[in-house]
């Protein structure tokens, strides 16, 4: 593919993070200001609160949602700063596939284990 | 495919942080990169965080919570969001200035000039203002008040 779709894409994904890590942020984070709104997260981080979390597929399918955009646009990145020095073009697909297949494998185990969740 | 050669990077790694004599867009450009790298990292440690140690079960999962509770991880944290508020009103500032918006109408070349970035430049000292205040929040958020 063409670098400027590309770029393009890291664009729209830029603007897609800014929405769902908003969302991620505020449900993680700001459970003050939530519970007055009789939002009830009663501390994220603990176990009981995650297992609740665990069993839900919203949550699962938000996690799975964010973790698409994000890998993309980090991995697109750090391949762009990569190919600043201008190597060859073999070096070139060298380093796009090793960032392809380390997406992939980051990917699939970390979309793997919510939805393991989802039955444990 | 036909392959368009792009243009040889004579500098080298160095390139990436210096190329010449700079305004201030380009040392944010800089910066917009180190927070993205930094990101990247703790996009890395989060994931292994939440899904090696999470699947481990409940033991694993409170010993883990012990450790990122520990007050040197609040500085980590408090830089990490200092990252993310950067690098996303930057990038917000990025997407809208090099798509060609809020650049107002063009003027004639007369003296005192209005180039494009002399235009640009007053949103982006706002981007600017805006990150130093929210950074400011969020130490006292994450130092002062939440030690």
């Amino acid at each position: 593919m063409r670098n400027t779709y590309l770029w393009f894409v890291q664009l729209v994904t830029g603007v897609l993070i800014a929405v769902l890590l908003s969302i991620h942020m505020v449900l993680m984070h700001l459970d003050a200001i939530l519970g007055f709104f009789g939002i009830n997260v009663n501390d994220p981080t603990s176990w009981h609160s995650m297992i609740q979390r665990s069993n839900q597929a919203i949550w699962a399918s938000l996690y799975i949602a964010l973790l698409v955009v994000v890998l993309y646009h980090a991995l697109n990145g750090l391949r762009n700063i990569i190919l600043e020095l201008t190597p060859s073009v073999r070096t070139e697909r060298i380093v796009t596939w090793a960032i392809i297949v380390f997406g992939i494998i980051v990917f699939v185990w970390s979309s793997y284990v919510p939805i393991a969740l989802l039955y444990a | 495919m036909k392959r368009i050669q792009p243009r040889q990077n004579y500098l080298g790694a160095t390139g990436w942080l210096w190329a010449g004599n700079y305004k201030i867009e380009r040392y944010l450009y800089i910066l917009h990169r180190i927070t993205g790298l930094g990101i990247l990292l703790f996009l890395l440690l989060h994931l292994i965080m939440t899904t090696v140690f999470r699947i481990q079960g409940q033991d694993v999962w409170e010993a883990t919570m012990r450790i990122l509770h520990n007050p040197w991880f609040k500085i980590g944290e408090y830089l990490v969001a200092v990252a993310f508020v950067y690098h996303g009103l930057n990038g917000l500032r990025l997407i809208i200035q090099e798509l060609g918006f809020a650049l107002g109408r063009p003027t004639p070349p007369i003296y005192p000039y209005r180039d494009s970035l002399r235009k640009k430049r007053p949103w982006t000292m706002l981007i600017i203002a805006i990150i130093v205040i929210l950074a400011l929040v969020f130490f006292y958020d994450f130092i002062v008040g939440g030690w």
